[in-house]
């Protein structure tokens, strides 16, 4: 396995409020890697840390093979990030600002040219290059982000929140944006969010809260073990489908006119559904989803 | 850092406003000189002919040396901005240090002194030529070329330091509008550094720039004091340049010219150090 980026032991304080508690995970090389929790768990420090703009107060980190604070020029250069807030200059249109940040990387002029070519069509940025950034939508302005990112060709793509912010379709098209980068380029991508629908789509999650890491693992993995299938009952005769329920030891719960079943697999359904039909006027059968699964894990509903 | 540089000229000259802006001070000043100052002084001199271009070359001197000191100012304010808008982070998340992101907004900023001040010399002369004064000789203008330089680069290391203490906005919008109102009386351009108190002629003496203003003065009005001083007693010659900040005494004495010149160079280097050791301290 390539591990591209590897942490161990990360711990960061402000003062006396512990925002990371020791992190120990690995990302995988081409892979799309989604740390998922609620606002304040520590998301937005640990990719500051790995951007090389905080200094931890302990652990060892290592991106491409170069350990942060000893090479962390080398990181710089191999890294792109895209940070929460909009970071370019509002009154520069979208190509000077790709060409300006260009700049900062060590490239001859000649490559610069194209590599702003490069990074304006890989982030669709072509129908808005010569617009005042300021004057972007948000959308827009999010994709300009992403090409100057990814000016110096970078082995890890970082984006901190990529998504918050925009309105549904407009994240939809982002999201796909950045799903078709990591999967045409093989960069490996190393996202932060809090939406649900975007950390299912993953390669490998990691779940944090409170500055630990809650769960880790594959979408499919997470739902498996945190969420649970639900089996919702409507019930024609109430009080005799809680009597059977009760007689056979089946934990429920009521949900305002629904009777809401805990079931390992969908399969188990069946036999319940036997034996309460006669008392039934519908039901439903449903998979846990990564929103089930959050929960599941922190205990908590996410916070926007 | 060229990138730099670069980036934060065209973010300067990109927002109009913000230019207009940082030649306020200097606008306020000529408007003031034009509508009544320059009437007030030429009716406190003896009516010989020159006096007009006299102290049109006279208020000209101060002006420049205000105008590298407000165009700098304004530049600088791009550094307060990327500040205040995070916009550091993403030079920071980029393969260049740290002292060549502040090297850039220095460089940049002194370059905006310059290429403003060079102009407001040309529009000075320009000006001076229309209400029947002297162009000045190749030699004054390679001289005032010379001094344009020094005072944009010992105003680029004065606010340099003065800037590591701002990262808001406002407070430093505020300081630099009472900072361009203050430096019209520091160097001694709203009133003549002789009609002042002797403290305050103290300070006028110690504050760098007013010695960029004197030299620019003796520079700039050496032609038009021989018209108009021709003849005169040399009591009364050293009275109007006492008078009018043409030269400072200390200690009784003229000041000399490589003294102001000491002044400026080691003031300079003096604040290029100071802001070094914020920044560098800053960035830990």
């Amino acid at each position: 396995m390539d591990k591209i980026i590897e942490v161990a032991g990360l711990k960061k304080a402000y003062g006396s409020v512990q925002a990371v508690r020791g992190l120990d995970f690995y990302v995988e090389r081409g892979k799309l890697f989604a740390f998922l929790g609620p606002n304040g768990a520590g998301k937005s420090t640990t990719i500051d840390i790995l951007c090389t703009l905080l200094k931890p107060d302990a652990g060892v980190v290592t991106v491409d093979g170069h350990r942060l604070g000893a090479e962390d020029s080398a990181i710089r250069a191999s890294i792109g990030v895209v940070f929460q807030d909009h970071l370019l200059d509002p009154l520069l249109t979208v190509e000077e600002n790709i060409r300006v940040r260009g700049g900062l990387y060590p490239a001859s002029r000649g490559s610069l040219n194209e590599a702003v070519a490069r990074a304006a069509s890989t982030a669709d940025v072509k129908d808005f290059l010569k617009r005042p950034y300021g004057k972007l939508s948000g959308g827009q302005k999010r994709r300009a982000d992403i090409a100057r990112a990814l000016i110096n060709t970078p082995k890890v793509l970082f984006l901190d929140e990529p998504t918050t912010g925009l309105d549904p379709q407009t994240r939809k098209s982002v999201w796909e944006s950045i799903q078709a980068l990591q999967r045409e380029t093989g960069l490996t991508v190393f996202l932060t969010t809090h939406y649900m629908e975007e950390a299912a789509e993953a390669d490998y999650v990691v779940v944090i809260d409170n500055g630990n890491i809650a769960a880790r693992g594959t979408p499919s993995a997470l739902k498996e073990e945190y969420a649970s299938d639900l089996l919702r009952l409507v019930p024609a005769d109430e009080a005799a489908l809680l009597a059977v329920l009760d007689a056979a030891k089946v934990a429920y719960a009521r949900v305002a006119n629904q009777v809401v079943i805990k079931i390992p697999t969908t399969l188990q359904a069946l036999p319940l559904l036997d034996a309460v039909k006669p008392y039934l006027s519908g039901f439903e059968v449903s998979n846990g989803t990564m929103d089930d699964a959050f929960i599941g894990i922190t205990g908590k509903e996410i916070r926007e | 850092m060229i990138a730099l540089v670069n980036r934060n000229l065209k973010v300067y000259f990109r927002d109009k406003a913000s230019v207009f802006f940082s030649l306020l001070a200097v606008i306020i000043i000529f408007l003031v000189y034009l509508l009544f100052l320059g009437d007030v002084w030429a009716q406190n001199l003896p009516q010989v002919e020159g006096v007009r271009p006299m102290m049109d070359s006279w208020i000209m001197a101060g002006l420049l040396a205000v105008t590298s000191m407000t165009t700098v100012m304004g530049a600088f304010g791009t550094m307060v901005d990327d500040r205040s808008h995070k916009l550091m982070k993403d030079f920071s998340a980029s393969p260049v240090s740290r002292a060549a992101i502040v090297a850039g907004y220095e460089l940049a900023s002194f370059l905006v002194g310059l290429l403003m001040s060079l102009l407001a010399f040309a529009l000075a002369e320009v000006y001076i030529v229309m209400r029947g004064g002297a162009l000045l000789a190749p030699a004054g203008m390679l001289a005032m070329v010379g001094l344009i330089v020094l005072s944009s680069l010992c105003n680029t290391a004065m606010i340099s330091f003065v800037i590591s203490f701002f990262s808001s906005q406002n407070a430093f919008g505020t300081a630099s509008s009472i900072l361009g109102t203050l430096v019209g009386f520091l160097t001694g351009i709203y009133l003549p550094i002789g009609m002042l108190p002797a403290a305050v002629q103290v300070v006028i003496k110690i504050f760098p720039l007013s010695h960029a203003a004197l030299l620019m003065r003796q520079v700039m009005m050496a032609g038009p004091m021989e018209k108009v001083f021709a003849g005169a007693p040399p009591a009364m010659t050293q009275g109007f340049m006492d008078e009018m900040g043409v030269v400072f005494q200390l200690n009784g004495q003229n000041m000399s010219t490589p003294l102001s010149l000491l002044i400026l160079i080691g003031s300079t280097a003096l604040f290029y150090a100071l802001a070094t050791l914020r920044f560098s301290y800053k960035s830990r």
